[in-house]
C-alpha cells in the first residue's frame, strides 16, 4: 500500500508526528532535496550567482515600489491584446469569476497545469463540485490527484512518493500492469493525458511571471503541460497573484534564468510559454478566449503588515530543499499549499484557513540556508522571527513560553539573581552527570525534548567571573611579589 | 468600490506610509547598463552552431551542422527516414494504422527556412501536414497520430540550446508540441550567441514589445518534454516530444 496521506487539517503537532512516523518519507525527501540543492549550486556556481540574485533582488523592490502603477500597465496592455481582465480580493471572488467564466463558455471538461495559486483557492473541489471534469496535467500533480493528495512542494509536487508508491497507485486507478519502469510509466500517462488535453474545454495555470510593458502571461515547465493548457482548450484562464509581475522583456528573462537555475538547477526549463492574447483570427490553434485573474488574497495586507520582502518570492523551492525541518517533515506536515521556509512566512499571512498556521513561524531551526539559498535574498530567518514577535506582542504566545520568559528576564536584570542562576546551574547538572555516565543524557520536560536526540550541554563548574576573579588573585600574588611567589622565581632560574 | 478600485487604492495607501518597513523608498529599476548577461557564448557562427549543438545535446536532443541548403534538405530527409524506420521497430506486437505514419505536421513550407521542401518530402512518400484550424474534433484528430513535427525558428541561442517558435496563423504552436518527435531548422543568420543577445537587438530596433504583443503566443523551447517526479528518475517525452533534432546550416564565414 502507498504510505497513509497526512491530514492536512489536523492539528500541527499530529501533522508532524505522523510525518516523522513514516519510515519512507524521510529519505525520499532527503535524497531528493539533497539531489536539487546540490543541481542548484551548481547552476549558480556556473555564471555569477550572488550578481544575478542581486539583480533579481533590486527587481523586484522596484515592482513592489511601484506595484500598482505596474499592475494597471499590465492590465491595460492585457486588455490591448485582447484579454480579459478580472480583478478579484480573495478565493470566493476568483472562485466566483472563474466558475462565471466557466459556465458562460459551456464548460465541461478542464485542464490545469501546475498552479500553487490554485491550490490556494482549492480550485479543483470546487470545479468538480460545479459539475466540470477536471484533470491536472503535470505528472507528478495528476498521479496525486489520483491518489486524493495535494502536493507537496513548490515545484516537485509528487517529492513524497517513492517509486513503488507512484506504481501502486497507477495500478489501482489507471489498471497499469505491475510495473517499476519509470518509461512505461511516462508512456501510459502520455496516451492518458493526451486524450484530456484534445477534449478539454478550459485550461487554467498559475502564472510564473507576467511582463507588465507587454501584457504576456509566462508559463514555465518541462514536461510541456503548461504549454498545451495554454494552446488546446479554447478558453484558457491564468489565475495570477498580483505580485507576480516584472516592469520588461528583459526582467523576465532575468527572473527567468534565476528561477530555472534555483529550482532544478537547469539554465532554462524545456518550456517556457509567453501568453500575450487569445489566438488571433487567421491562427490555427490557440484559445479563443483569454482570462487573466489578478488575485489578491492577502497580499496586499502582508504588504501593509511590513511583510513586503516576502512578496518578492519567485517560487522556485530552493529554501524547501535546503531546510533541516523540510528535510525531516515535507511539505504536507504545513498544511498549506505553501510549504517550507516561505511557506512557514506567508502561511500566517494569508487566509489560507489553514490549521494551527500561527506555529509554523516556529518550524524552523533559523539556521539561514533558506536566505542563503533564495534567488532574491530574502531574509527568511528574519521574517520568521518578525512573525513570532509579533505573535508575542499580541498575547498569542503559550503560557510556558511567557512564565520561562518572564524568568529570564528577572534573572537577568539583577546581578546577584544571575550569578546565584549560574551556580545552582552548575551545581544542578554537574551533580546529575554522576547519574548519567558523565553526560546529561536525560532531563525532566520540557528539556526532555532536547535530550531525545543529544546530550544537554553541562554547566561549568565555576562562572567566567569566578575563574576571572581567581585568575587576578595568582596573577597579583606573583607580580605583588609575595614571598613565597619570590622564592619560586628564583628556584627556576 | 470596485474590486480593482479597492486593491490599487489600498496598494497606493500603504506605499505612501513612511513608516513602511518594505520595499525601500528609493528603488532603482535595472537598466541595459546594469542588467547583465546570464550565459556566455562566443566565436563566429560556426562556433556558435557548435555550441548550440553541445548544450542540446546535454538536454538529450541532437543536432547536424551542415553547410549549404541542399545538405541540410538531404540531412531532413535522412533524419525523418531514420525517424521513421525507429517508429517502426519500436511497434511491437499489433500495430495500429493511424494512415500518419507518412505524415509531417509542419509550418508553412515558404516559412521554413528551406524551399521546396514539400517536393522533396512528396519525392520520398512523406506529406506535410500544415494545420490551418483545430477548432473541431475531427481536425485534431487528423493529426493525433502524426509522429513528427518540422518548423524553423524565430531564433536560437547557442548558450542555453534554446529555440523561440512564435505563434502564427502559418506557425501551428502544435507543431512543436504534440509530435513525439521535433525536427528543427536552424539557418545561421537566426543563431545569436545567448538570448540576451537578441533581446537587445529587438530593443535596440524597437520591435521587441511588437514582437511580443503581435504573437499571442510565443513559446522558448529548450530540448525534449521531460520529468522528474517519479523519484527523481529521468523521463522524457511526457507530454511533448522525446526526440528533438536540430539541423544548423549556413556558411562558417557567415558572422
Amino acid at each position: 500500500m502507498p504510505t497513509a496521506v497526512i491530514d492536512l487539517h489536523a492539528p500541527y503537532a499530529k501533522r508532524v508526528a505522523d510525518a516523522l512516523n513514516n519510515k519512507h518519507l524521510k529519505t525520499t525527501l532527503g535524497r531528493a532535496t539533497g539531489r536539487m540543492s546540490a543541481q542548484r549550486d551548481n547552476a549558480m556556481h556556473a555564471v555569477d550567482g550572488a550578481l544575478l540574485r542581486d539583480q533579481v533582488r533590486q527587481m523586484k523592490a522596484y515592482v513592489l515600489r511601484n506595484w500598482p502603477d505596474l499592475l494597471e500597465q499590465l492590465e491595460s496592455n492585457l486588455i490591448a491584446n485582447g484579454a480579459q481582465v478580472h480583478w478579484v480580493r480573495d478565493d470566493a471572488e476568483a472562485i466566483q469569476a472563474i466558475v462565471q467564466i466557466a459556465r458562460r463558455a459551456n464548460v465541461k471538461k478542464v485542464v490545469k497545469a501546475k498552479s500553487m495559486t490554485t491550490e490556494e483557492i482549492h480550485l479543483n473541489q470546487v470545479l468538480e463540485k460545479a459539475g466540470m471534469v477536471t484533470i491536472e496535467s503535470d505528472l507528478g500533480e495528476y498521479i496525486i490527484q489520483l491518489n486524493g493528495e495535494p502536493p507537496s512542494h513548490l515545484v516537485a509536487p509528487m517529492i513524497h512518493r517513492r517509486l513503488e508508491d507512484i506504481a501502486e497507485i497507477m495500478q489501482q486507478k489507471l489498471d497499469m500492469p505491475p510495473t517499476l519502469d519509470p518509461e512505461v510509466m511516462s508512456a501510459l500517462m502520455r496516451a492518458k493525458l493526451r486524450q484530456e488535453f484534445l477534449t478539454a474545454d478550459m485550461g487554467v495555470s498559475g502564472c510564473t511571471f507576467a511582463i507588465a510593458e507587454t501584457g504576456t502571461i509566462c508559463i514555465v515547465n518541462n514536461d510541456g503541460s503548461d504549454h498545451l493548457t495554454a494552446t488546446l482548450p479554447r478558453v484558457y484562464v491564468a489565475l495570477m497573484g498580483i505580485e507576480k509581475l516584472v516592469p520588461t522583456v528583459e526582467d523576465a528573462f532575468l527572473q527567468y534564468q534565476a528561477f530555472c537555475r534555483s529550482a532544478t538547477g537547469q539554465q532554462t526549463t524545456s518550456y517556457l510559454s509567453m501568453t500575450s492574447g487569445p489566438r488571433k483570427r487567421p491562427d490555427a490553434d490557440g484559445p479563443e478566449e483569454f482570462h487573466v485573474i489578478l488575485l489578491d488574497n492577502g497580499r496586499s495586507a502582508m504588504l501593509a503588515n511590513g511583510y513586503g520582502e516576502a512578496l518578492m518570492c519567485i517560487r522556485c523551492g530552493a529554501c524547501l530543499n535546503v531546510c533541516p525541518v523540510y528535510r525531516e517533515i515535507g511539505g504536507h506536515a504545513y498544511g498549506s499549499p505553501y510549504s517550507g521556509p516561505i511557506g512557514a512566512v506567508i502561511s500566517p499571512l494569508l487566509p489560507l484557513g489553514v490549521t494551527d498556521a500561527d506555529k509554523l513561524p516556529y518550524a524552523s531551526s533559523l539556521c539561514g540556508a533558506c536566505r542563503a539559498a533564495c534567488p532574491v535574498n530574502i531574509d527568511l530567518p528574519r521574517l520568521l522571527l518578525d512573525l513570532r514577535d509579533d505573535q508575542v506582542q499580541d498575547g498569542k504566545g503559550s503560557l510556558f513560553d511567557r512564565s520561562a520568559m518572564l524568568g529570564f528576564v528577572q534573572t537577568m536584570k539583577s546581578q546577584f539573581r544571575y550569578e546565584q542562576a549560574g551556580k545552582l546551574a552548575g551545581a544542578t547538572t554537574n551533580l546529575m552527570t554522576n547519574f548519567s555516565g558523565g553526560n546529561l543524557k536525560f532531563m525532566p520536560p520540557p528539556l526532555s525534548g532536547w535530550t531525545q536526540s543529544r546530550d544537554f550541554p553541562v554547566f561549568a563548574r565555576k562562572s567566567f567571573r569566578e575563574l576571572w576573579a581567581e585568575r587576578q588573585e595568582r596573577r597579583h600574588a606573583i607580580q605583588g611579589g609575595t614571598p613565597a611567589a619570590i622564592t619560586k622565581r628564583a628556584d627556576h632560574s | 468600490m470596485t474590486a480593482r478600485d479597492d486593491i490599487l487604492h489600498q496598494l497606493r495607501t500603504t506605499l505612501a506610509r513612511p513608516d513602511l518597513r518594505f520595499p525601500p523608498v528609493q528603488t532603482e529599476a535595472l537598466t541595459p547598463a546594469t542588467r547583465m548577461t546570464v550565459t556566455s557564448a562566443a566565436g563566429d557562427k560556426l562556433a556558435l552552431a557548435h555550441r548550440f549543438g553541445a548544450e542540446l545535446v546535454k538536454l538529450h536532443g541532437s543536432y547536424q551542422i551542415v553547410e549549404s541548403v541542399a545538405e541540410a534538405r538531404m540531412a531532413l530527409i535522412n533524419q525523418l527516414l531514420v525517424w521513421k524506420s525507429a517508429e517502426a521497430q519500436s511497434r511491437k506486437g499489433y500495430r495500429l494504422e493511424t494512415s500518419q505514419e507518412n505524415s509531417v505536421l509542419s509550418w508553412q513550407p515558404d516559412l521554413l527556412p528551406i524551399q521546396g521542401i514539400d517536393d522533396a518530402l512528396k519525392d520520398m512518400g512523406f506529406q506535410l501536414v500544415v494545420p490551418t484550424s483545430l477548432r473541431s474534433a475531427e481536425s485534431r484528430e487528423a493529426i493525433r497520430f502524426i509522429r513528427c513535427g518540422l518548423t524553423g525558428v524565430e531564433a536560437a541561442f547557442a548558450s542555453t540550446a534554446s529555440m523561440l517558435m512564435p505563434s502564427g496563423p502559418h506557425t501551428s504552436r502544435v507543431t512543436s508540441i504534440l509530435p513525439f518527435r521535433h525536427l528543427a531548422l536552424i539557418s545561421f543568420e537566426r543563431l545569436y550567441p545567448t538570448l540576451e543577445s537578441w533581446l537587445r537587438e529587438q530593443r535596440e530596433a524597437n520591435t521587441l514589445t511588437d514582437f511580443l504583443r503581435e504573437h499571442a503566443n510565443v513559446a522558448m523551447i529548450s530540448g525534449p518534454s521531460k520529468s522528474t517526479d517519479i523519484e527523481m528518475n529521468l523521463t522524457l517525452g511526457i507530454h511533448g516530444p522525446k526526440f528533438v533534432h536540430a539541423i544548423l546550416f549556413g556558411k562558417p564565414e557567415e558572422t
